[in-house]
């Protein structure tokens, strides 16, 4: 693995492990649904439910995960075109076909 | 990890699909692009049933719970009103990839010999794509898929012989009732999806038995296409597509998501702007504007005949050109334009 392709890798584990914990902490002060046992009111003639949620904060952390997600692509994106390029290059030289027909040893 | 590695393959002999895969080969031309589409249907049929399970932890498919328990989902659950976006809108892309995957191969003609069971499972396919659209569209149980659905399934009625037994299957009775959620319901989270699986098997195993086809236009040329071998090169660039697309459908899905109307109401009358998904368009469209008596038949009738017989067309299109590179495939290529021009065409005017 060369430099470019190992600090790729280490921005998008950093952002991807950042994601995911700020997931799990967001997660933690949710309050559970199941601890309201009343059911649930059917939409009224008239009435519309409301599409995405309206308090400001829950739609900052919904544009928070966008944006996340958005960066989180483009970083695999980024690693995904090096091995693309990689992989053609192998293909263009012909050692894929090299290493078809190398013998292999006894770990594969 | 080497023992790991080990261990699955003396069980699974994965190392048999990993090589059909680096074998694998798939051609480059200027349509390309389109081996991109079949992938990313299944991306979204992956997100589909992911999302769809999540959903019916909540869902109960009653007269008297299923808006409230849709409504329950939107406003209560933490995010379940992104995760019901997510699934609503994965629906529209998956069936407008599957429309692009199906022009693709039917304006190259990959159909012809010795392709046409792939044709025909794709079909099948898209079939069971829309009455995915169908069953779940009436799920949210407001005034609008109500109303949606008594249009939808009327529409049989006027066939001879079996028209008026067969919507009365679909409805489960007379009319659209809470039987006929019900059996919309199952139909949608267990029916279909066994539908789907096993003409996917079946499509999927003849896409590998085949390999991908070449257009005709680049097969006249007489020169075999260059080719990428699918994995690494081909899959790579395939995850890219993927990546994008998820990144398209979250963002869509927060920025609009489906809202939901009042409850449905069996003793009201229809509401205006009744409108089916945009796929179903064409045909609401086409219906609206046909005359009450055609040659003294029934307009409807004459209407569904001629809806019929355009998707056994479809259906049997291999057999039909099976000489795609002559006049008479011009001609059915011809009308194939024309077909879709008249479809975007009504679609359009049913929105005006």
């Amino acid at each position: 693995m060369n430099g470019r392709l190992r600090t790729v890798a280490a921005v998008g584990i950093f952002l991807l492990g950042s994601f995911v914990a700020s997931g799990i902490l967001e997660a933690r002060v949710q309050e559970t649904p199941q601890a309201s046992l009343k059911p649930a009111a059917a939409n009224m003639p008239g009435q519309e439910a409301p599409a995405a949620p309206r308090p400001a904060r829950e739609r900052m952390t919904v544009y928070v995960l966008l944006a996340w997600v958005w960066l989180s692509i483009a970083v695999l994106i980024g690693l995904l075109r090096l091995r693309v390029r990689e992989a053609d290059r192998i293909f263009r030289m012909g050692l894929n076909r090299a290493a078809e027909h190398s013998p292999k040893g006894p770990g594969h | 990890m080497n023992v790991l590695h080990a261990w699955i393959e003396e069980r699974l002999g994965l190392s048999a699909v990993t090589l059909f895969l680096e074998k694998k080969e798939v051609p480059r031309h200027k349509h390309t692009f389109l081996y991109y589409t079949g992938s990313s249907i299944l991306l979204f049929l992956g997100i589909q049933i992911v999302t769809g399970v999540l959903l019916a932890f909540y869902y109960q498919p009653t007269l008297a719970g299923a808006n409230a328990s849709v409504v329950r989902i939107m406003t209560e659950m933490p995010l379940g009103w992104l995760v019901r976006s997510v699934h609503s809108w994965s629906s529209t892309f998956m069936i407008a990839i599957v429309f692009v995957h199906l022009l693709g191969i039917a304006f190259t003609k990959a159909y012809r010999k010795p392709r046409e069971a792939t044709w025909i499972t794709g079909i099948l396919l898209l079939a069971a794509s829309l009455a995915f659209g169908f069953t779940g569209y009436l799920l949210p149980w407001d005034e609008l898929s109500l109303a949606a659905t008594k249009v939808g399934t009327n529409l049989p009625k006027a066939l001879p012989v079996i028209g008026a037994w067969l919507t009365q299957v679909m409805r489960a009775g007379e009319d659209v009732t809470g039987d006929t959620l019900s059996r919309f319901f199952i139909v949608h989270v267990s029916v279909l999806p066994l539908a789907v699986l096993a003409f996917l098997g079946v499509h999927l195993f003849l896409v590998q038995r085949h390999g991908m086809s070449v257009p005709l236009e680049e097969e006249r040329k007489g020169i075999k296409a260059p080719v990428l071998p699918f994995w690494p090169n081909f899959a790579f660039r395939e995850a890219i597509v993927w990546l994008v697309l998820l990144g398209l459908l979250i963002t869509i899905a927060i920025v609009a998501a489906p809202g939901i109307g009042p409850q449905a109401d069996l003793m009201a009358p229809a509401p205006e702007g009744i409108k089916p998904e945009w796929y179903f368009l064409f045909m609401f469209q086409m219906l609206k504007l046909f005359p009450a008596r055609v040659l003294g038949l029934n307009g409807e009738l004459v209407a569904v005949l001629i809806m019929m017989a355009g998707m056994a067309a479809l259906l049997l299109i291999p057999f039909i050109d099976n000489r795609p590179a002559e006049r008479k495939g011009k001609i059915i290529t011809g009308l194939a334009w024309a077909g879709l021009a008249y479809a975007v065409g009504m679609s359009i005017w049913s929105l005006l």
